[in-house]
């Protein structure tokens, strides 16, 4: 074996850096799904009956959904074994209590996983410019800053809080981007989400810090299945991050979350994800199941929403960030980096729906797939009827480290009014011969030379995160690609 | 004779299995044996297959299933007499000498054809007549490089399977002029009509194949065509289909190509009318260094529907694919391009790009663009690019300013938009009735 | 003293096609050699051979660098030796900053003379220092690796990256192809600081012109895969004159 396939042999089986377990109490519910879960569920959490009857709705149609095995979602590129529902535990949090007062009361365990994390909760060591809530299994743990956001209007909190002191907030906008009816994985979310962010920024301010949810996985045979929401009324601004790992297990675990963004007028929201939830070994056991919903809508004019992310964790991924253009001038942004490696499967990508006149959107998508990865880009830019003068500019470029794995592109473009330009470009390449022996001529190494090479691949997308996460995700591709090659 | 009305209130493809079965004992029958049993599978494919439902994937945005719910008869006698040479003529190209070839609904018409100066062990003939004189090449090839198992509308045409095209062309012959394959359909009741096109281009040989077809008739044609072409080592095969029918004929064709070592396969397609128009394209090279290159230009108006789908399946390394389509839409037309270039994991060393522009030109009319890329190997070269928009108000405020009127400005801007894929056109008498169509298309 | 570079008998082959005939070549520290001769005639392969380019088999000779073997080390260990190569045509590398590049490259170079890595800062000072010698528009160092450079902008990031990395051994592969009169001298100008008594160079050019401006010690006339003839910087412009058809039919070769 020569050393660039040894290398790349090695960047295929490196391995997975937050794979620990916190030994914590849990008050895990058993395993199954009905309806009596449910109402457990909500119950445990003290909801009011709206809720309740909200999740009822959902958790019927999603039974219905299950009950027509051709309902499930089977159009992906993706390969894995049908999932029992009824062999997952839908709620699991720490136990020693369910609502935290203060960072005092929390398990001082529970703060340190944090802190591995590099999340530090604990007043004096607080990320500067970031307000972070911390959501384990099911439950929101800490959300720092809460105060000083709130003397600006701004409401920072779990969704638990939310449903608890704005109601009225959240029975207007949840469901509103994503209804239960949206998509299977919707509909079981809607009906068994435990908590999540909530976040609302009201007129006209513009939110002085990132805003950071950090998920973890931590309890074995559980799924997490939180939903967020995000609302910037008229002329705000906020840029919120979120992160994700989970224990290094042998079963899959399920994530199944929605996001909702909802952007006024002269709006704008910038969202960002570093997916790291544990990808499985190199045989391709264990690992997360991360079946997404994630879409804002641009409601008023010149609102705008951007997505990017960086994918490299999970096993399976099913994602696809969307925008729904309604707004006049309203703008959507994609961007996004998914590396696999292993036997992980990437079938990730966005919708951008053209409504409103003089819309415009840009994809820009980077795939790498190296060991016996599968990765693809499915994207779809729709012009409705009415939307004049729509313009979308799209470009997905795939690299390939290694013959055997896959690179797909499956772009969808939909065109019904004559005022639209839509362009879409997609190439495929590997790291060039010819690249590897310029930087080595230079003194660099043949490991360093394809870091290089895919970190400038890259490099496009990762300008797009806000600072303090571009250094987390530079450092995360960077041991991604590392191995274990010393 | 045409035979079978399918009577309407049975599963629709339970009227074709029985249709299939009242048949196979009366005009299906005096063909070889080898033709008997293909058909035979084919039936049962068909029936499990079933058509497209709304949510296939590949049918995402044609619904066929209304268009087959009509009352087809089919057809399966011999050819019509009442087809005279004008008709023909009409379908001639100007100033091109070729081989003709006549085909009324399907089967062969000798006596319109003219095919006498044919090279010497160069066959073009009916595809009943080969399966009498040329079985061994029949069983050699026929059925081979379609696939009734995968593909509901293959299956249902070989299970009916009774004459089309055979065009031999035997190891080192070159056919210096083109063939030109006509289908008249002139059935009086609403009709399916089903050819089968069989064409075999052995080991350095070199033909050039022009396909149309015509309905002079304005009952409703529905017609499902399906083509296998086999190249051989060295071989160069250039095929260009003539899409041009009135808004009561609908068709789905279903060309697969196989290729061997070194050839080379041009195909283009010209859409300029037409209810509904499905074509699908495979292409398998499966050996090294062979070159694909694919085609297309669509023209659609009224509420005319265009779907293209390719398929350039890479198994072998060192191949190079091409493919290149344009669409026009117009009034209420409906236009899809869903081409996808596959590299398995040995194709090492492809090369592979596909290209398809849209203009829309106005508010009624859509166009949905699927330009897939699922790669295995590593060391490829591939990229695809779509892009659908309108026409350039700058260009065209530029030509008025010279004088043009704004009719004149869009139709040459709209001609020169074709004419990017008529210039890989390489049979001059061709290409120049090709841009004398796209012309006049856009001149009034 | 052992010479900077020793090539005996030098044979190599691209897909079983003999390029390199049998190349004997001797540089000392301090010279510059030009290696002049027709297209196809093997300069840019030798040049390739020495970098260690894979596609190149050697089939016979030696290759001396400081006395050691140079054709048993690998591409990045020649570069951190002290091998330098000017490529004829300098690849791209999109997304790959500059002054990244030239981080990992610099300190590579620096870690193996058993120097400490130079820091942002003083990264920064040497690249302001060395980029001034070709007059090289200090926003190039802004963008990729390359790209979308102009062919001058190019060959001149290439002697931008000689005067970076201090090689004892530089070898320039038809730098002047490409460029312009004024481009041509603003890249001899930064060779010809970078010559000192412990560098050698090894200069390939088609053309004498490149000659005007980088003086060299000796020329060699390269015909098929040997250097045929050698001499003084005069013999390059016999070449000029007479072209190259008159060393072939010296050598018994057959006139093109």
């Amino acid at each position: 074996m020569n050393t660039d396939t040894q290398y790349l042999h090695d960047v295929a089986d490196s391995d997975y850096e937050h794979g620990w377990v916190t030994e914590i109490e849990a008050d895990t519910i058993p395993k199954g799904l009905n309806e009596g879960i449910i109402r457990l569920i909500s119950s445990k959490k003290d909801e009011p009956e709206w809720l309740l009857a909200w999740r009822l709705r959902a958790f019927r149609h999603w039974q219905s959904l299950a009950a027509e095995t051709d309902k499930y979602p089977r159009w992906a590129h993706l390969d894995y074994p049908d999932i029992d529902y009824q062999d997952i535990s839908y709620y699991s949090a720490p136990s020693s209590k369910p609502k935290y007062e203060s960072l005092d009361e929390v398990d001082p365990e529970l703060l340190r996983t944090f802190e591995r994390l590099g999340i530090p909760l604990e007043e004096q060591k607080r990320l500067t410019g970031v307000a972070v809530d911390a959501v384990i299994d099911s439950v929101s743990v800490g959300t720092t800053f809460k105060e000083e956001l709130a003397r600006q209007g701004i409401i920072f909190c779990s969704f638990s809080e939310a449903v608890e002191h704005h109601p009225e907030l959240v029975k207007k906008y949840m469901g509103s981007v994503v209804p239960y009816t949206d998509n299977f994985y919707a509909a079981l979310n809607s009906a068994v989400f435990s908590d999540g962010s909530f976040c609302y920024i009201p007129k006209g301010v513009r939110c002085p810090m990132e805003l950071s949810t950090y998920f973890r996985i931590n309890e074995a045979g559980t799924g997490q299945f939180e939903r967020t929401l995000i609302v910037a009324d008229e002329g705000s601004y906020v840029s919120y991050l979120e992160g994700c790992t989970a224990p290094q297990r042998d079963e899959n675990q399920l994530h199944a979350a929605v996001v909702e963004i909802i952007a006024h007028k002269d709006a704008e929201v910038k969202y960002s994800t570093i997916q790291n939830w544990y990808p499985g070994n190199a045989e391709g056991k264990g690992g997360v199941f991360n079946f997404v919903t994630k879409r804002g809508i641009c409601d008023g004019d010149r609102s705008k929403i951007s997505w990017t992310q960086l994918e490299t964790g999970s096993s399976i991924t099913w994602k696809y960030p969307s925008v729904i253009l309604k707004g006049n001038d309203s703008i959507g942004e994609f961007y996004s980096v998914a590396f696999t490696k292993g036997r992980q499967q990437a079938d990730t990508g966005t919708k951008m729906i053209h409504i409103g006149n003089n819309t415009s959107s840009t994809i820009i998508s980077k795939g790498i797939s190296a060991g016996r990865s599968n990765n693809s880009y499915r994207g779809l830019v729709k012009v409705n009827k009415g939307a004049k003068n729509a313009r979308n500019f799209s470009q997905c470029d795939s690299m390939l480290l290694g013959d055997r794995c896959g690179a797909h592109t499956f772009p969808y473009l939909e065109i019904n009014n004559p005022t639209a330009q839509v362009e879409h470009e997609a190439t495929t390449s590997k790291v060039g011969e010819d690249q590897i022996f310029y930087c080595n001529q230079r003194g660099i190494s043949e490991q360093d030379a394809i870091k290089l090479i895919v970190s400038g691949f890259c490099q496009e997308i990762l300008a797009m995160l806000p600072m303090e996460f571009a250094v987390e995700a530079r450092k995360l591709l960077a041991i991604e690609l590392e191995g274990s090659v010393g | 004779m045409p035979a079978a009305l399918i009577d309407k209130d049975t599963r629709l493809e339970d009227r074709f299995v029985s249709a299939f079965e009242m048949q196979e004992g009366l005009s299906l029958n005096g063909s070889n044996d080898g033709l008997r049993r293909l058909r035979k599978e084919a039936i049962g494919h068909f029936a499990t297959l079933g058509f497209p439902a709304r949510k296939t994937e590949a049918w995402k945005y044609t619904n066929i299933g209304k268009l087959l719910k009509r009352p087809y008869a089919l057809t399966f006698g011999p050819s019509d007499d009442s087809v005279s040479a004008s008709d023909v003529e009409a379908l001639l190209i100007p100033d091109l000498e070729a081989h003709v070839a006549v085909f009324v609904n399907g089967h062969f018409n000798a006596a319109l054809s003219r095919l006498d100066d044919l090279p010497e062990g160069v066959v073009v003939t009916g595809l009943a007549e080969a399966a009498e004189t040329h079985t061994a090449l029949l069983d050699a090839h026929l059925a081979r490089y379609a696939d009734s198992e995968g593909e509901v509308f293959t299956a249902l045409n070989t299970a009916f399977t009774k004459d089309g095209a055979f065009v031999y062309v035997p190891r080192n012959a070159v056919v210096e002029k083109p063939v030109q394959l006509i289908n008249l359909m002139t059935t009086a009741e609403d009709a399916l009509v089903q050819p089968r096109n069989l064409i075999v281009a052995e080991e350095n040989a070199q033909v050039r194949l022009i396909q149309s077809s015509r309905a002079t008739t304005e009952v409703k044609t529905f017609v499902n065509a399906v083509s296998e072409v086999f190249v051989g080592d060295h071989a160069h095969v250039d095929r260009y289909e003539i899409q041009d029918e009135g808004t009561t004929t609908s068709m789905v064709t279903t060309l697969n190509v196989y290729q061997q070592a070194s050839s080379v396969f041009r195909n283009s397609t010209f859409t300029f009318g037409g209810e509904v128009i499905r074509n699908n394209i495979t292409v398998l090279p499966d050996a090294e260094q062979c070159e694909t290159h694919l085609y297309g230009l669509f023209l659609a108006d009224g509420t005319m529907h265009v779907d293209n789908h390719t398929l350039v399946d890479h198994a072998m390394p060192n191949c190079f694919s091409n493919e290149f389509y344009k669409g026009i839409l117009d009034g209420r037309a409906t236009g899809i391009f869903n081409g996808k270039v596959l590299v398995r994991q040995d194709a090492q060393q492809t090369n592979a790009y596909q290209s398809n522009k849209s203009i829309v030109l106005t508010d009624t009319a859509s166009m949905y663009a699927k330009p897939e890329l699922e790669i295995y190997a590593d060391d490829v070269k591939c990229s695809h690019g779509a892009t659908t928009g309108q026409l350039d108000e700058e260009a065209i405020f530029y030509l008025r300013t010279r004088g043009l009127t704004l009719q004149r400005a869009r139709a040459l801007m709209l001609v020169s938009f074709a004419r990017a894929v008529l210039d890989n056109v390489t049979l001059e008498p061709l290409q120049e009735a090709l841009d004398a169509m796209v012309t006049a298309r856009f001149s009034d | 003293m052992t010479p900077l570079l020793q090539i005996n008998n030098l044979k190599a082959s691209v897909e079983d096609m003999a390029i390199l005939k049998g190349v004997d070549l001797t540089v000392n520290a301090g010279e510059v050699h030009a290696i002049m001769g027709p297209n196809g005639s093997g300069k840019s392969t030798l040049a390739a051979v020495l970098a260690g380019r894979e596609d190149y088999e050697v089939e016979d000779g030696t290759v001396l660098y400081r006395g050691e073997d140079l054709l048993e080390l690998e591409v990045d260990e020649r570069a951190r030796e002290g091998v330098f190569l000017a490529f004829q045509y300098p690849v791209e590398l999109p997304g790959v900053s500059m002054m990244n590049f030239l981080k990992q490259a610099v300190n590579s170079i620096r870690e193996h003379r058993g120097q400490e890595p130079l820091n942002a800062a003083g990264l920064l000072k040497l690249t302001r220092e060395k980029a001034a010698l070709v007059n090289l528009d200090p926003s190039l160092k802004k963008r990729s690796v390359n790209e979308g450079f102009s062919g001058g902008e190019k060959k001149r990031n290439e002697i931008f990256q000689l005067a970076m990395l201090e090689p004892t051994l530089a070898i320039l592969d038809e730098t002047d192809s490409g460029l312009d009169i004024d481009a041509l001298r603003t890249v001899a100008d930064g060779v010809n600081s970078l010559r000192s008594p412990d560098r050698g160079f090894v200069v390939i050019t088609h053309y004498q012109r490149l000659l005007d401006y980088i003086v060299p010690d000796f020329v060699h006339v390269m015909v098929d895969g040997r250097i045929v003839k050698s001499g003084g910087k005069e013999l390059a412009l016999d070449l000029e004159e007479k072209g190259y058809d008159w060393i072939r039919e010296e050598n018994g070769a057959v006139p093109a």
